[in-house]
């Protein structure tokens, strides 16, 4: 029988500091894991323990893959200290990632908000990869402040893509920003999409989630084409331990991406 | 298969189990019962029959601590032990069983919305399929038993391999597995035929405690399982938990002591030269449960947890599994240093939505 607790030896080929906090990990598993964007993986630091983090790398990339790992725990800080050579574990991939396929033919606003940039540079790859299947892309991106933005030079080639409209936003700026400065709903004004049959895609911190997901609802995005990423406590992957249930699902193997639907009648769904 | 089986015939079968399992025995200590080891001599203290064992039938499947990863080796780790006989196992937690056996198999797959995936534990479910569950009538009842409300009767009826009835001069022995038909078999020039008046004599006895429970139902005013639908949502907002958790001093031990509970942490040794995971028995009940690494907590406050352990229990498994996740057994009321009671947790929800 297989065990699905034992992780896969993998090895750190490099890890690249994207801000202060922010670290992209770059591995290659002793057997190749193959992940649908928005599945997420467990990484383990041997002596440490593990976390869950879905990957920020390209999907179709089957021997190396990336996670992008804001530093605030024990297992997040280790993970920051690896270096070229180190071997980490990894499980997975659990769960349900985005279903691109049912995405085809529509028009998709993708809205990341700071370490929710991660799993949505994964998705962004694909939908690049697929560009031709959609009818519209937009990209709505926000974080704190200009030093917090990551993946800054990939961006800047999205900026450049004619099948891509995208729009950044700091909440704070400084002298060297030139763009908009505001929450990201700011920027979800006068967006030029049919949101009634469009899909919406929104990744980051809570708080975020909880008003870009009103935002949406107020723009008329339909609650069954909202799709959330929600941060729970995944740990087994295998919805066995207890630990990430939401209402009558567990994140780990019913999500973590769910549509607004789905988990709109839960209780405290953004805490 | 029905058969009889004389006191001391039952020594020799157990004897006989001893060979090829790890025997274990209901032993009185006080007015308590917990599982000790069967060592081939009858003992006063061993009870086949009374009441349920002091610690949950779950310890032996779903360990407290058990290995389940050892280095990235991809050999699942294995203690090569022989299997347990587990002697005079209770109706109460036979029902623990559809719990465990629905979340660690790959029946947990299924969502509600049609979606599956048949992810299993493998460690659960070979203990489960090695180990023979040799169970037994209750025979008396304590005040903290309220099995029937939860609709468990007071006698096994399904999941166990052998059931033993406690009668006159013996055991009616009857199995319900194929591999408790065949120790029966092996073992059939210890038994005796069943008779009806054997029968009959079981079915008094039994009665007699199915009385004795009913009474304790009604003297405790415990409400049925008939009026659970819809306790939680119709409570989730109200009072109940905050004023139950007043007490609560976050131990865990309700969780521990339940058939049902089946919650895990993976811990990793803490020791950089070697990666080695166990699975430890994990409590909803303590703060950071449910907390991300990010510093959200959905429950933050206890009353959440102690609502959240209700949700779980009357709210998801009946939704999920079409099963309410509790036995009746009552352990949880002994086990609360703040005397928060189940029992009446339950009338205040019933009586609250009306």
């Amino acid at each position: 029988m297989k065990n699905p607790y034992r992780p896969i030896k993998a090895e750190v080929l490099d890890v690249i500091e994207e801000t202060p906090t922010i670290s992209t990990v770059r591995f290659k598993p002793e057997e190749s894991i193959t992940f649908a964007t928005g599945q997420f993986v467990e990484i383990t630091i041997p002596g440490v323990g593990e976390a869950p983090f879905t990957p920020s790398s390209k999907p179709s990339e089957k021997k190396v893959m990336e996670v992008t790992v804001m530093k605030v725990g024990k297992v997040t800080k280790k993970i920051h200290e690896l270096k070229k050579g180190d071997v980490i574990g990894v499980r997975g991939p659990f769960g349900k990632g985005y279903p691109v396929d049912d995405f085809r033919d529509k028009e998709i606003l993708v809205v990341g908000g700071g370490c929710g940039f991660a799993p949505l540079r994964s998705l962004m790859y694909e939908l690049f990869h697929r560009s031709g299947q959609f009818k519209k892309l937009f990209f709505r991106g926000g974080c704190k402040t200009s030093k917090e933005l990551v993946f800054k030079s990939e961006i800047d080639t999205w900026a450049e893509r004619k099948d891509l409209d995208l729009k950044l936003t700091v909440d704070v700026g400084d002298s060297q920003w030139k763009g908009n400065t505001g929450v990201v709903t700011t920027i979800l004004e006068n967006i030029d999409m049919d949101c009634a049959s469009g899909i919406a895609i929104i990744c980051g911190p809570p708080i975020m989630m909880k008003f870009a997901t009103k935002k949406a609802l107020e723009m008329g995005f339909k609650e069954e084409n909202i799709y959330l990423s929600m941060e729970k406590n995944m740990s087994c992957g295998i919805g066995k331990c207890g630990h990430c249930r939401l209402g009558t699902y567990y994140a780990c193997k019913d999500g973590p991406v769910f549509t607004y639907d789905k988990i709109k009648n839960f209780s405290n769904i953004w805490d | 298969m029905i058969k009889f089986i004389s006191h001391n015939n039952f020594i020799r079968l157990l004897a006989q189990l001893n060979k090829d399992y790890r025997v274990y025995v209901p032993v009185k200590r006080e007015d308590k019962r917990f599982y000790g080891r069967f060592e081939n001599t009858p003992t006063e203290d061993i009870v086949i029959g009374e009441v349920r064992a002091f610690e949950p039938l779950k310890a032996f499947f779903f360990k407290g601590r058990e290995k389940v990863a050892d280095g990235f080796k991809a050999d699942m780790p294995s203690s090569g032990d022989k299997p347990f006989a587990i002697v005079g196992v209770k109706a109460c937690d036979l029902k623990g069983f559809k719990v465990q056996d629905y979340v660690f198999s790959a029946k947990s797959g299924t969502t509600p919305d049609g979606t599956n995936n048949d992810d299993t534990d493998p460690f659960y479910l070979q203990m489960r399929d090695k180990n023979l569950i040799i169970s037994s009538d209750c025979t008396c009842v304590i005040d903290t038993c309220f099995c029937l409300a939860l609709g468990v009767k007071p006698y096994p009826q399904d999941d166990f391999d052998i059931n033993l009835s406690q009668i006159n001069g013996g055991f009616i022995v009857e199995s319900s597995s194929e591999k408790g038909e065949k120790v029966i078999q092996q073992n059939l020039s210890l038994m005796e035929e069943s008779t009806k008046g054997k029968l009959s004599e079981r079915d008094k006895q039994r009665d007699k405690v199915v009385k004795q429970i009913e009474k304790n139902i009604q003297e405790n005013d415990i409400p049925s399982q008939k009026v659970f639908e819809g306790i939680i949502e119709k409570n989730y907002d109200s009072g109940i938990w905050e004023e139950e958790a007043k007490t609560c001093v976050e131990c865990g031990a309700c969780n521990t002591i339940c058939p049902t509970c089946h919650c895990f942490l993976l811990y990793d040794q803490k020791d950089a030269k070697k990666m080695a995971r166990f699975r430890i028995w994990d409590s909803c009940m303590v703060k950071d449960f449910a907390r991300v690494a990010g510093g959200a907590n959905p429950r933050h406050k206890l009353w959440m947890r102690l609502r959240n352990r209700f949700e779980k229990k009357f709210d998801f498994f009946p939704k999920v599994a079409n099963l309410y996740a509790c036995t009746g057994c009552g352990r949880c009321i002994s086990a609360c240093p703040a005397k928060i009671d189940i029992r009446k947790v339950l009338k205040k929800l019933v009586d609250n939505k009306k």
